[in-house]
C-alpha cells in the first residue's frame, strides 16, 4: 500500500472498493492502527483550517515547514511518536543536568559532612543522600515528559550503574583525604559507603519513575494548556474508533456468551463498573443493534445465533462504546442476501440516530452504490479514482472503474451492457509494475503508461514464435529501456529493422506492449528497441473532490525516466 | 426431515438453468442427489431423476458410476479446498479419464493439455500443485476436471462464489463459452441471481427445500410472481439503477429440522392469510410457461400432506 490519501468527513459514509489484495483491508486497519503504517499519517478530527494549512506547509519550502508539520501532526495524528527528544542540544542539555545532579547530590552531603566530624561513618546520612541520588537519576531517565519512550530503561540503567560505581569511589578516596581527624581507612569506609548507598539508590532509582511521571503530568498538563492537545493517546481513541469485521462466523469468541462480547469493551475500557450499568448499556446497545428484547439474547452463545444475528452481536459490541467512526470491513459479504439489506439498513439508521462516520470496505460495487457519499477505487495498493458515488460510478474515468463497472452483474437481465473483462489477474504485490500500476491489464494502455523493457521483449518473443519475426533469433531485454534483438547469421541488420518497424507500428493496437516501443535501431549485427519514457501517473484532482490518476484523464506530467532497480 | 422436498424441472439439451436460493435451501443437496451423491445419511425417499429416458434414482450404484462423470459432472463449491493439495493438477485432472475410459496414461496426459488449454490454462501447468494457482485458476481447473469425460450436463456449485468481480466476470464467460462450444447442458448454483440473468435461460428460485418458482429468466426477474422471489429480486441492488436501499426480507432462513406449517415462506411473507398457514401450496402453472407455488394464483393446488417417515438405520 502507498499513497493512498484520502478524508473522511463526519457523519459520512466513505467507500473503499477494489479487488482482494488490493489494500482495502490494510488500509482499515492502519487507520485504527492495527497494523503499524510504515510511513505516513491517520488524522482524527482536523479541523478544516488545521488541514489547510498542512497542506499548504507540505506543498510550500517555508523554512520551519518541518517543524509547522510535526507540530500538526503531533496534534492530531496518530501514526504520530515522539522521536525527537534527543538532539545535540538536548542531550548536552542532560549531561549537563545530569553533571549538577551529580554535584548536588554529591558535593551537598559531602560539604554537610564537612561540618560535622565523624558523620562519614553515619549510614544514615549516606542513606539520604543515595537515595537523593537515586530520585534524580530515575527523574532524568524518564524524561522527556511525554509519552513514555522505549529507551526508558536503557538509560536508567546506564546512568545507575555509573553512579554505583562512582559515588561510592568519590566517597571513599575523596572524603577521607579532606575531612581532618577522620580515620584513615579508607576500604573500610568503601565498603560501608557502597553497600549502603546501592541499596539507598536503588530505591531511589524505583521512586523516581513515579515522581518522573507526577512531573510529567504536570509539564503535560501545561502544555495541553498552551498548545492544545498533545499527542494522540491510542488507547482512548480506541473507544471512539471502531471496526465491524468482515466474517460474524470467525469474529465472535465462540467460548464467550453474547453478554460477554457486548461488555468486554465496556469492562477494558473501564466505562463501567457497576454490574447493573453495564448490564443495561449491554441492552440498549442490543436492541440499538436490532435484537430485541436484548434479555432474549444477552446469554446465547454466537452458536445459538443465526448469520444476521452474529453480524448484529458484532455491531453492538462496537457500539457499545459509543463510537464516532466506524470501519466496516465488509460486514455483509458473507450474509444471505435478503438479511443483507436490514443490517445495511440498520447501519444506515446509526448513523441517522448517533451521528455516527463509516469507512465501509467492501469489493462489491453496487453496495458501494446505494450506500457510499464517496468511493475510492483501490487497485494495488493505490487509489486510483475518488469522488462521489455519482462521479465514480455513473461516469467513471479510470479505465480500471470502468472496467469494474461493466462486470457487476445487474439482477435485471435488460440492462445488458458491454462487458470489459479484463485479461490476467491482478499482479503480485510484491513485484508491481512500474509506471502505472494498472497498465499491464488496461486495455487502453498507451506509450506513457509504463511499458518495461521485459513486458516488450515478451512481447516481441511471442511475435517472434508465432512466426512474424523470422530473422530474429534472440531477444534480450538489456537495460530498463533497451531491448536488444541478435539476428540469424547472414541478414543485414537494416532490412530486419525495416521488416520490425512495420510490424510493431502493424501490431500495436492489438499488443499493446508494443506501444512502449520508441524508437528502433540497428547498431551494428543487432537491433536496439529504445522504450519511451513514463511516468507513474499522480492522483489529480479534476473538480471538487473527484480525482482520478491515470495518463489518459490527466496530461502526463514530466516524464521521469526509468530506473534500474 | 426432508432436507429438499417438492422440487422438480427439467432441463433441455444445451440448456443452462440456474437455481437460486439463499444458504441452506438446499440447492447443494438438489444438485447431490442429481448425482446420486448424497452423504452416507442422507436418501433420495422418493422422485425420480429422468435422464434420457432412465431414471437415475432406479439404476443400480454400478451403472450410476459409469453416469457420474461421463453423463453427468459436478464443479463442486470451493475451489480453494476442493483440490488435493499433495497431487499436481494433471494428475487429478488424469484421474476420471483414467477411471471412465478406456486410456492410456498417454493419452490421458494428452487430453490433460487439450483441457487445460480448453480452459485457459497453460498445459505445461499441469505438472503444478494447487497451491501454485490463485482462485480463479483453480476454479478454471475444477471447470477443466469436471469437463475431463466430455459430460452432457454440467451441474455448476457456486462456481464463483469467493471469487473477485473480475476474475467472476471471466469464469463465467469461460463457462457460457464452454457451454456454446461443447453444447453443454447446465445447473448453475448460486445465492446470487444477478450471476444467472446474464448466463441462464431458466431459474429456479429455492427456499427452505422447496421450489418457489420456475421460468425464463427474464421473466422471473422482471416480472416475479412468489412474493420470495420478488422480495429477491427486490434485495440485490443495481449500479445501473436508482440509488435506493434495496428492500429486504424481514425474518430469518426457517429450520428444516422443525419448518414452519403450510407453506414454508408464510412466516416471512408479507401477503400471507389464513391458507398459508394451513396447507402447503403446490408448484404450479401460474402463467403460461412459469411455474409458482403459492397462494395468491388461483388454481394453485394444495400438496397432500405426506406422512414424515422415519426410518431406523
Amino acid at each position: 500500500m502507498d499513497g493512498v490519501s484520502f478524508d473522511v468527513k463526519r457523519g459520512e459514509v466513505f467507500c473503499l472498493v477494489g479487488e482482494s489484495g488490493c489494500g482495502k483491508t490494510t488500509t482499515g486497519k492502519a487507520l485504527l492502527r492495527l497494523v503499524d503504517a510504515t510511513e505516513g499519517d491517520v488524522f482524527f478530527e482536523l479541523p478544516t483550517e488545521e488541514y489547510r494549512r498542512y497542506e499548504e506547509l507540505r506543498a510550500g519550502r517555508a523554512p520551519d515547514a518541518a517543524a509547522r508539520i510535526d507540530a500538526i501532526r503531533r496534534k492530531y495524528s496518530f501514526s504520530w511518536t515522539e522521536q525527537l527528544a534527543w538532539d545535540t542540544r538536548q542531550i548536552l542539555f542532560w549531561l549537563g543536568a545530569v553533571a549538577a545532579a551529580f554535584v548536588l547530590a554529591v558535593g551537598l552531603p559531602a560539604l554537610a559532612a564537612a561540618g560535622i566530624p565523624g558523620a562519614l561513618v553515619n549510614t544514615g546520612f549516606i542513606l539520604g543522600a543515595s537515595l537523593l541520588c537515586g530520585l534524580l537519576l530515575g527523574v532524568i531517565g524518564s524524561l522527556p515528559p511525554t509519552r513514555p519512550s522505549a529507551r526508558t530503561p536503557t538509560v536508567l540503567a546506564l546512568l545507575s550503574i555509573l553512579a554505583f560505581n562512582l559515588f561510592p569511589i568519590v566517597a571513599a578516596l575523596g572524603w577521607p583525604a579532606t575531612l581532618p581527624g577522620a580515620p584513615f581507612d579508607a576500604p573500610g569506609i568503601w565498603a560501608t559507603v557502597w553497600g549502603a548507598s546501592s541499596f539507598a539508590m536503588l530505591l531511589g532509582v524505583i521512586v523516581a519513575p513515579i515522581a518522573a511521571g507526577a512531573a510529567s503530568k504536570i509539564v503535560l498538563a501545561r502544555r495541553r494548556e498552551t498548545e492544545g492537545l498533545l499527542g494522540v493517546k491510542m488507547r482512548t481513541l480506541r473507544r471512539r474508533l471502531h471496526l465491524i469485521f468482515q466474517d460474524p462466523y470467525e469474529s465472535l469468541n465462540p467460548k464467550q456468551s453474547v453478554f460477554e462480547i457486548v461488555s468486554e469493551p465496556l469492562v477494558v475500557n473501564k466505562i463501567a463498573h457497576d454490574p447493573e450499568e453495564i448490564a443495561a448499556l449491554v441492552a440498549r446497545s442490543l436492541e440499538d443493534a436490532g435484537l430485541r428484547p436484548a434479555s432474549e439474547f444477552v446469554f446465547r452463545f454466537p452458536h445459538e445465533l443465526s448469520g444476521g444475528q452474529r453480524q448484529r452481536v458484532s455491531i453492538a459490541a462496537a457500539l457499545a462504546l459509543e463510537p464516532d467512526f466506524i470501519v466496516a470491513d465488509e460486514p455483509v459479504s458473507m450474509l444471505d442476501v435478503s438479511i443483507r439489506t436490514e443490517i445495511l439498513q440498520l447501519m444506515m439508521d446509526l448513523r441517522e440516530k448517533r451521528g455516527l462516520t463509516y469507512l465501509f470496505i467492501t469489493h462489491d460495487l453496487g453496495l458501494a452504490w446505494i450506500l457510499a457519499d464517496r468511493i475510492a477505487v483501490m487497485y494495488l495498493g493505490k487509489i486510483v479514482e475518488q469522488g462521489t458515488a455519482e462521479q465514480v460510478i455513473s461516469h467513471p474515468k479510470h479505465p480500471y472503474t470502468q472496467a469494474l463497472i461493466s462486470v457487476v452483474p445487474s439482477p435485471d437481465p435488460r440492462h445488458l451492457v458491454k462487458r470489459t473483462i479484463l485479461k490476467g489477474e491482478r499482479p503480485d504485490a510484491v513485484n508491481i509494475p512500474g509506471g502505472c500500476r494498472f497498465h499491464p491489464r488496461c486495455p487502453v494502455a498507451f506509450e506513457r503508461c509504463g511499458w518495461s523493457a521485459d513486458e516488450v521483449a515478451e512481447e516481441l518473443r511471442s511475435l517472434s514464435s508465432g512466426g512474424r519475426l523470422l530473422r530474429i533469433i534472440g531477444i534480450e531485454a538489456q537495460d530498463s529501456r533497451t531491448v536488444t534483438l541478435q539476428m540469424a547469421p547472414g541478414v543485414s541488420a537494416g532490412v530486419a529493422a525495416a521488416t520490425l518497424r512495420q510490424i510493431v507500428s502493424e501490431n500495436r493496437d492489438s499488443r499493446l506492449a508494443l506501444k512502449g516501443v520508441a524508437e528502433i535501431r540497428e547498431s551494428g549485427d543487432a537491433i536496439q528497441v529504445t522504450l519511451q519514457s513514463w511516468a507513474e501517473p499522480p492522483l489529480i484532482e479534476l473538480g471538487p473532490g473527484n480525482a482520478v490518476a491515470c495518463h489518459l484523464v490527466t496530461p502526463p506530467a514530466e516524464a521521469v525516466p526509468a530506473v534500474t532497480a | 426431515m426432508h432436507a429438499v422436498d417438492g422440487v422438480s424441472f427439467d432441463l433441455d439439451e444445451g440448456e443452462a438453468l440456474g437455481l437460486a436460493g439463499e444458504s441452506g435451501c438446499g440447492k447443494t443437496t438438489t444438485a447431490l442427489s442429481l448425482m446420486r451423491l448424497l452423504p452416507y445419511n442422507g436418501k433420495i425417499v422418493s422422485g425420480s431423476i429422468l435422464f434420457r429416458g432412465r431414471d437415475l434414482v432406479k439404476v443400480s450404484d454400478l451403472r450410476i458410476r459409469k453416469i457420474r462423470w461421463k453423463e453427468i459432472s459436478i464443479i463442486f463449491q470451493g475451489a480453494m479446498n476442493s483440490l488435493n493439495p499433495v497431487r499436481n493438477i494433471g494428475q487429478q485432472i488424469a484421474e476420471p479419464i483414467i477411471l471412465h475410459e478406456k486410456v492410456d496414461e498417454d493419452e490421458a496426459t494428452n487430453r490433460v493439455g487439450e483441457l487445460l488449454e480448453l480452459v485457459g490454462i497453460n498445459r505445461d501447468r499441469r505438472r503444478d500443485f494447487p497451491h501454485e494457482f490463485s482462485g480463479g485458476m483453480r476454479q478454471r481447473v475444477m471447470i477443466a476436471m469436471a469437463l475431463a469425460c466430455n459430460p452432457k450436463i454440467v451441474i455448476a456449485d457456486e462456481p464463483v462464489t469467493a471469487l473477485d468481480v473480475m476474475i467472476q466476470a471471466q469464469i463465467l464467460e469461460l463457462l457460457e463459452r464452454l457451454r456454446k462450444e461443447l453444447h453443454l447442458s447446465m445447473i448453475l448454483i448460486s445465492h446470487d441471481l444477478s450471476v444467472m440473468a446474464e448466463t441462464c435461460e431458466k431459474v429456479a428460485i429455492m427456499y427452505g427445500g422447496k421450489m418457489m418458482e420456475v421460468g425464463k429468466t427474464v421473466d422471473v426477474f422482471t416480472d416475479p410472481k412468489h412474493p420470495y422471489t420478488q422480495g429477491l429480486v427486490a434485495a440485490f441492488p443495481d449500479i445501473r439503477g436508482q440509488r435506493t436501499m434495496p428492500a429486504s426480507i424481514p425474518g430469518d432462513v426457517p429450520s428444516l429440522i422443525n419448518p414452519p406449517s403450510g407453506c414454508v415462506f408464510h412466516p416471512r411473507c408479507k401477503f400471507a392469510f389464513d391458507r398459508c398457514t394451513a396447507a402447503e401450496p403446490a408448484l404450479a402453472e401460474v402463467t403460461p410457461g412459469r411455474r409458482a407455488a403459492c397462494f395468491l394464483y388461483p388454481g394453485v393446488p394444495e400438496v397432500t400432506p405426506r406422512p414424515m417417515t422415519v426410518e431406523a438405520r
